[in-house]
């Protein structure tokens, strides 16, 4: 009796699942096609995704970058002290 | 615990590989798979097995605790120098300033295999050092 609201939840989820699957949506194709045009010739690298995450997205690896930073930072502040 | 030699042997003959292989995945990042990222995790991988079958101190005698937190600070501001050199000879931040050349040769896509070797001594550096402060033995 405890559960029925989590089975109403589960059965709605389920459906909305069921019927996204249904729907015929074809993934964007606009973007990928670019990149596989224009990828190499823009910036240099035959990697794509290398073109990617450093040619397009450098800002987004610079947020990478900083993460590692900050997570270095925690753990020397937390464990690293001074005897 | 006492420990055998088979560790000590192999960990001494395997760790130069997997170093070399590292550097091989940073500078090759921008025409096989890899790139900074992986490639510094490799390399922080070979220090790390280093690490576990020789000792801190003797590893930290190769390896130095401020010389290795010294690559991560410097790491970083060389990621955002060449972000702002980007503004002064380029078009933008983090744009590309350097000569693309040949897409395929090994020095190609100027900018990118700069940043591919600043972010994977960064993230090797940054990873050992983790690695340092958290096997540190007490005492």
């Amino acid at each position: 009796m405890k559960r029925i609201p989590q089975i109403v939840v589960l059965v709605i989820f389920s459906a909305f699942l069921f019927y996204s699957l249904q729907v015929d949506s074809p993934a964007p194709q606009k973007a990928r096609d670019y990149l596989l045009q224009n990828g190499p010739k823009e910036t240099g690298a035959v990697n794509l995704v290398t073109s990617i995450y450093l040619g397009y997205r450098a800002f987004d690896t610079l947020g990478e970058t900083i993460v590692l930073l900050v997570s270095v930072s925690g753990v020397v502040y937390f464990i690293g002290k001074k005897q | 615990m006492k420990k055998t030699s088979i560790l000590d042997v192999i960990s001494r003959k395997l760790s130069p590989f997997i170093l070399l292989f590292g550097f091989y995945l940073v500078t090759y990042g921008h025409l096989s798979p890899g790139g900074g990222f992986q490639g510094g995790v490799v390399i922080a991988s070979g220090i790390v097995l280093l690490l576990l079958c020789q000792g801190t101190e003797r590893v930290q005698k190769l390896f130095p605790l401020t010389a290795v937190s010294f690559t991560e600070a410097l790491g970083f501001f060389a990621f955002l120098a060449m972000g702002f050199l980007g503004i002064f000879l380029g078009s933008g931040y983090l744009s590309n300033f350097l000569p693309i050349g040949t897409p395929g040769e090994v020095p190609s896509a100027g900018f990118i295999l700069v940043l591919n070797i600043v972010i994977g001594l960064k993230v090797g550096a940054g990873i050992t050092l983790i690695c340092f402060y958290l096997f540190k033995e007490e005492d």
